[in-house]
């Protein structure tokens, strides 16, 4: 252990953080076959895992490790940067690398064949670059460039298959939305800033820190001899949040993320997992002392609406990427819930289960995917490979994705024997325990959570049964006997992996007991109730008698061929269908008048200043032609006149050059003879 | 006594004679012959000045001269031509004109 001292820690998750930027910068600095790539980043990733790993055994639940360098002087002001390892970081470092290679050595097999694989390793580098350099950043300064270039490196992943218009719309779509909440992040940075004149997040929220020790009084917001009104807290609490709605995906800037799903299914599983919309989470565990209640109110009743919201939505999608997708934005506002109540431990402990099981349920749904995609192409069909419609009784042919699949859904339906039944029991039961004391509207909060998580086992069970069970929808479509083949070898393993991790046992020993779970003795628990109180034993059984009952109903309506009840044309079913027309109203509110104003600017730009400068091209042109013909007439003229002369005057000069002798003689003579006359009249004169 | 206005008469015309044919004949033997034609002439006026000659009869030496230069100069003229004969296998000198343009 005395071999690690703070900076040998501290230098390997840095490392660990720049092994996937070596990738990145290895790949498309260094020329070489279109399909190079894989080796060296599965290399460079797992080398990023095993130093987080030995980063992680020697933080976690030991002293916190904290090495600064000064990076630059503005006057007499230092600015420092640094790596910062706690609980937290040390736990998110190891998440993300975990989910990272798993993803990795997934892609090799989902990706394969694609003609610009490179470009695929060397942004999944960039992206794992800035997700780890993010959450092991000391001050929010750095934090705030890992987050611009998490959005910016998503922005590359989802656009990966640019030649198809809905990637180019999706991901600029991505990079709009978090550009918008990079905003809110920025101003929360420079209220902080203005407050304590420090951005060390070590110094501003460790306990006994500066925003500990700041207090309100008399509506002002005072830290040592700086004040400023109160509204400024709950602004730059707000502010932070702002930013982190859109990273995480929460509403109202939550659009962005089905959309997002244009990009590889890898991708979207990496996005959904581990990184970029985990940041958000990230960031407000991190800055959790900077929230007053007016902020963590907020943040809960926005968590509890988007995990509603987007539950409703994913009850009516039919691409199985997109129920996936809503289905993340709905556990995430889950875990913003959890940070708005308070249990920011529960937060993180259900980021990191959900990390693994959403991870799990994209890879699996990968892996249909490309199965379904293979059949389409082999047969050269012409049907949606991602419609859970043109599926069905797939569990015949790949009955690993399948148990996998099932293992993930029952975590995220959260029934026991799973890592979801204590996370989302933690929250759940957190929530209950924060409306207790509040008002009756506030209880509005855990209770749309109860119902939202009764909707996840609906949605979940859905997609399970319309995929697994039943009969293979396209033998009738094209009334042909289709077979499929389970994934190939390199998803196979990475499904496994990912389906233990979906279990109890990683993360407790105790199947039911939340509390016992190292994530949350590792990270402080603000409140907490014994385990006696009435919430511990009423919720759980409520949330899994309904569960197991509703999922009952779904195999009844899609796995039985019992005829389900058609709800398509009910106007609840379409609100949902269309995403609560979220995307309409953007469009109507926002993006047509931006797209009107840039039309109208570009009209302005075409007519007045290309006009202004067309004209002046046309002046010149005319200059240039007048100057053109003096030049030719005149200047030329003289020229050409003086040569043309000399000319003339040697052509002429030259017909007395015959060449005959006797034609000499006789010039000579008439010249002679000329001189002697007048030589003869002059001097008769 | 021949008054010697006739002589030089006579030697005008010869050189005239002589002046024509180097100007218009197509033939090169004749232009030197032309020439033989201007150069006696130039010979009669020497002889016929000799009379009013101070000296004695220096004209007439200066005439003998002249006609052994004459001579000398028919045969490199004659030389001449043969050369140009062999090269040009004319001796028309309208013919010769190299020196043209």
């Amino acid at each position: 252990m005395d071999t690690f001292t703070p900076e040998t820690i501290s230098l390997l998750a840095l490392l660990a953080a720049l092994m996937p930027l070596l990738s990145f910068g290895g790949i498309l600095l260094v020329p070489g076959e279109r399909n190079r790539g894989s080796f060296f980043s599965i290399l460079n990733i797992c080398t990023s895992l095993v130093l987080s790993v030995i980063v992680f055994i020697h933080v976690w639940q030991q002293s916190t490790v904290h090495q600064q360098i000064e990076w630059f002087t503005v006057g007499d002001w230092k600015f420092k940067a640094g790596i910062l390892l706690n609980n937290l970081s040390a736990l998110m470092l190891v998440l993300i690398s975990l989910v990272a290679t798993l993803v990795h050595i997934y892609s090799t097999k989902y990706m394969e064949g694609d003609p610009y694989i490179f470009r695929y390793w060397a942004y999944l580098g960039l992206f794992c670059f800035s997700m780890l350099g993010l959450v092991i950043a000391d001050n929010l300064l750095l934090i705030y460039m890992f987050w611009e270039l998490v959005g910016f490196s998503s922005y590359l992943l989802i656009g990966f298959w640019f030649t198809r218009d809905a990637a180019v719309q999706a991901n600029k779509k991505a990079f709009i939305m978090n550009r918008l909440g990079d905003l809110g992040f920025l101003t929360g940075i420079m209220i902080i800033f203005a407050q304590f004149q420090t951005l060390d997040i070590a110094l501003l929220f460790k306990d006994g820190g500066f925003v500990s020790h700041s207090l309100v009084q008399n509506g002002y917001w005072i830290f040592s001899s700086n004040q400023m009104p109160q509204m400024w807290l709950t602004f730059a609490g707000l502010a932070f949040f702002f930013g982190a709605t859109a990273k995480s995906a929460q509403f109202p800037l939550h659009t962005w993320l089905p959309d997002a799903m244009e990009g590889p299914t890898s991708v979207s599983s990496l996005i959904h997992a581990a990184t970029m919309v985990a940041a958000g989470v990230f960031l407000l565990a991190r800055i959790t002392p900077i929230f007053n209640s007016t902020v963590l109110t907020v943040i809960a009743i926005i968590g509890a609406f988007t995990a509603f919201m987007s539950a409703t939505i994913a009850l009516a999608q039919n691409d199985i990427k997109r129920i996936l997708a809503f289905s993340t934005i709905s556990q995430l506002g889950f875990m913003m819930l959890a940070i708005g109540v308070g249990a920011y431990a529960s937060a993180i402990f259900h980021l990191v289960t959900h990390a693994f099981f959403k991870c799990l349920l994209f890879l699996a749904a990968g892996a249909v995917i490309h199965e379904m995609h293979h059949l389409k192409e082999k047969k050269a069909l012409d049907f949606d490979h991602q419609d859970i419609r043109t599926m069905g009784g797939l569990r015949k042919f790949m009955p690993l994705t399948f148990i996998t699949m099932v293992l993930a859904s029952l975590a995220l339906v959260g029934l026991p024997f799973t890592s979801g039944y204590l996370s989302k029991d933690a929250i759940l039961i957190q929530a209950f325990e924060w409306a207790d004391t509040k008002s009756i509207w506030a209880k509005l909060v855990p209770y749309s959570a109860l119902f939202t998580s009764w909707l996840t086992a609906f949605y979940i069970s859905r997609l399970i049964f319309k995929v697994f069970f039943g009969e293979l929808k396209l033998n009738k479509a094209f009334t042909q006997q289709f077979s499929l083949h389970e994934a190939p070898g390199a998803m196979k393993y990475v499904l496994v992996t990912l389906a233990i991790f979906c279990l109890f046992p990683i993360f407790s020993s105790n199947p039911f007991h939340y509390e016992h779970a190292w994530i949350i003795e590792g990270l402080p628990v603000i409140s907490g109730i014994a385990r006696v109180n009435i919430f511990h034993t009423i919720i759980p059984i409520t949330v899994n008698l309904a569960a197991c009952f509703l999922i009952f109903i779904a195999y009844k309506w899609y796995a039985v061929a019992v005829k389900a009840p058609d709800f398509t044309n009910t106007p609840l079913f379409r609100f949902a269908e269309n995403q609560w027309y979220f995307d309409t109203l953007y469009k109507n509110l926002f993006v047509d008048k931006v797209v009107a104003l840039a039309k109208a600017t570009f009209r302005f730009d075409k007519v007045v200043i290309d006009g202004i400068v067309n004209l002046m091209g046309d002046v010149g042109v005319l200059f240039a032609a007048i100057s053109h013909w003096f030049d030719r007439k005149i200047v030329d003229g003289l020229v050409n006149g003086a040569g043309s002369l000399s000319k003339s005057i040697g052509n002429f000069a030259r017909h007395f050059q015959t060449g005959r002798l006797q034609h000499y003689l006789v010039t000579m003579l008439l010249v002679v003879l000329t001189f002697f006359i007048i030589k003869y009249f002059s001097l008769a004169i | 006594m021949i008054p010697l206005s006739h002589y030089l008469i006579i030697s005008a015309a010869l050189f005239s004679i002589g002046v024509y044919a180097v100007l218009s004949k197509r033939n090169a033997i004749m232009i030197l012959v032309g020439i033989e034609f201007m150069l006696n002439a130039a010979i009669l006026n020497f002889v016929a000045f000799s009379k009013h000659d101070k000296f004695a009869a220096s004209g007439q030496v200066f005439a003998l001269f002249a006609i052994v230069l004459a001579a000398a100069a028919v045969a490199v003229s004659l030389a001449i031509i043969l050369n140009v004969y062999k090269y040009y296998k004319t001796i028309d000198p309208t013919q010769i004109d190299k020196l043209r343009d």
